[in-house]
């Protein structure tokens, strides 16, 4: 064993002061080559493209035409829909994030400590996660159906979850949190595992209550996992589109149509690819000026004091 | 009252609690196999009853396999997801390896231009995606189903992470010894992370198993439609068949609970994992 690493030291030793041969050189490339290939052509070509194409006429073949410059964002904002679809995407997200992260700390908080019975119930709120999300909304379509659906007739109401205006934007809601926290508490509970338990029997000692060891030590250490669930749920939010797609088709008058659903519907369905390109350079600025404020609130705080 | 019999209490509380929350939660999936048993006339009358007049009935799963391709849909999936798996593993690892192993010029914007891509959202990017696509004729076949996911920079990430706990100087050892990179690579660095390895193909595959919109843009043809696409589908075919409808989706969740029950480990560690990457 000692005779083994000497030599290997020495070897070592020898590789690191021995020229290097030009032919080495291209390897560390050649490894490269097929994930920066793919990575240029799937994505940043379609996001330089999709770029152009907000600012050009585009053919319903996909073909640029001509330059338009801001037209086509003036006639997005002044567009109707977009409106609507700008509302409903942000009015989901300000509902959703919080929501998710109150309900999924939450359930993490009540299983933090190890119980007989914590395998069955972890393992029951964790189960939507193993749901694909075309399946759980086929479910959920029935399931808050107003004439088979079970819900209505459990709760005693006349509710149409997916068919009220007023209404269609929480059923989606609903769909969205019980499809999201499964993750977000399996992250919350590793957090909060993670915080030692030195800490907390130091605070019970000097008589620190639930509530006090919860905001002076459990949420500040998990701080850095809320901030990462909190910026992947902006992001994912503000690209909500399967669900309505599958439930709802934007509807009922257009009061679950979100962003990435009209960019969709307009680039697919009327082939007008510029205002699609348009639509989706908005949503994507959005979400990239979320997850920055978040990330630049963050870094002006500390957490271990 | 004792403090020990206190702590008792409150311990019996709290796992009541979550086994009702629990149950509230499981509620649709439940909700989805009990219907799946029921007739199209249990189904028309009110009240509604949760469970089915008898768990014998087979007869949905039966129509179900009859009137729709779902066994064509899931191989589909499966074919998918394995081949995007397969490459976007293949890429990531070379690219972990030489980020992990060797010294270049330029190698931190490289290592920023792969990141970065985590940055611009596949949905943003799916109009323009799909012009690429059907302008390399790519559309309704797997290739097509899966090209656009063959970049994992959060992969790639987790790998080189782990490629550097192992020591360059059994690298250069390696070297010195005749054995070229791709060998080192096969015999050596693979094995040690086989864990690591295992747990980020069973996320890549939940997910390429898992996508909806991506799929449902580049299929026409309905014997390429995949799973998810397929269940949703169904509708089509007649608004009132809901018997039919929890019949399908509970028969394409079995593939899903079987992975989940097996792989549960590991997502929850691959995803713990993942996610505090920063």
């Amino acid at each position: 064993m000692m005779l083994q690493k000497n030599t290997l030291r020495r070897q070592s030793g020898w590789a690191a002061q021995g020229p290097i041969r030009r032919g080495k050189q291209i390897k560390p490339y050649l490894y490269l080559v097929p994930i920066l290939l793919f990575a240029i052509a799937f994505i940043y070509y379609p996001f330089g493209k999709t770029f152009l194409y907000s600012f050009c006429t585009v053919n319903a073949k996909g073909q640029i035409t001509g330059f338009a410059g801001w037209e086509n964002f003036a006639y997005l904002f002044q567009h109707r829909n977009f409106k609507i679809a700008l509302l409903n995407t942000v009015k989901l997200t300000a509902m959703f994030v919080p929501l998710n992260l109150c309900v999924s700390l939450g359930l993490a908080l009540l299983c933090n400590k190890k119980r007989r019975l914590s395998g069955v119930y972890e393992t029951m709120f964790t189960l939507p996660m193993a749901v694909p999300m075309s399946a759980a909304a086929m479910i959920f379509k029935i399931l808050f159906n107003p004439t088979v659906g079970y819900i209505n007739y459990f709760l005693g109401i006349q509710l149409g979850w997916f068919e009220d205006r007023k209404v269609a934007m929480y059923g989606i809601l609903i769909l969205c949190l019980w499809m999201g926290m499964a993750f977000d508490f399996l992250l919350f509970l590793s957090a909060l595992r993670a915080v030692p338990d030195q800490l907390l029997e130091a605070a019970s000692l000097d008589g620190a209550g639930f509530f006090t060891k919860l905001f002076r030590i459990q949420i500040p250490m998990i701080m850095p996992t809320a901030l990462y669930v909190i910026c992947t749920n902006m992001v994912l939010s503000m690209m909500t589109s399967g669900p309505v797609m599958i439930i709802t088709e934007g509807g009922p008058s257009r009061a679950t149509t979100t962003l990435i659903y009209m960019m969709y519907t307009s680039g697919y369905q009327s082939s007008d690819y510029s205002l699609a390109a348009c639509i989706s350079i908005v949503t994507f600025l959005l979400t990239f000026g979320m997850t920055a404020l978040a990330l630049v609130f963050d870094s002006k705080r500390n957490y271990y004091e | 009252m004792t403090k020990k019999a206190k702590t008792r209490a409150a311990d019996i509380s709290v796992t009541i609690t979550a086994l009702i929350l629990g149950c509230i939660i499981i509620f649709p999936v439940v909700y989805c196999i009990f219907g799946a048993f029921k007739t199209r006339v249990e189904f028309g009358s009110y009240p509604p009853a949760l469970l089915p007049d008898s768990f014998a009935n087979l007869e949905n799963f039966k129509e179900a396999l009859d009137k729709t391709p779902l066994l064509r849909y899931m191989l589909n999936s499966l074919i998918v997801a394995c081949l995007g798996t397969a490459v976007r593993m293949t890429f990531s690892v070379l690219a972990a390896y030489s980020f992990a192993f060797f010294d270049f010029k330029g190698k931190k914007f490289l290592f920023l231009v792969v990141l970065a891509t985590m940055m611009l959202p596949g949905d943003t990017l799916m109009v323009t995606n799909y012009l690429t696509v059907s302008r390399l004729n790519l559309l309704d076949t797997y290739l097509g189903m899966c090209i656009t996911s063959f970049v994992g920079a959060s992969q790639m990430f987790m790998l080189r992470q782990n490629f550097r706990t192992i020591p360059r100087a059994l690298r250069d050892a390696a070297r010195l010894d005749g054995c070229s990179d791709l060998r080192f690579l096969r015999s050596v660095v693979l094995p040690v992370s086989r864990p690591v390895l295992l747990t980020l193909c069973v996320q890549s595959f939940i997910n390429l198993w898992n996508a909806y919109l991506w799929p449902l843009l580049v299929t026409n043809r309905d014997e390429m439609r995949t799973v998810q696409v397929g269940v949703t589908m169904l509708t089509a075919v007649g608004n009132t068949n809901y018997h039919l409808i929890l019949a399908a989706v509970t028969l394409t969740l079995l593939p899903s609970f079987v992975m989940f029950i097996i792989l549960r480990k590991n997502i929850v560690k691959g995803m713990t994992s993942g996610a505090l990457v920063g």
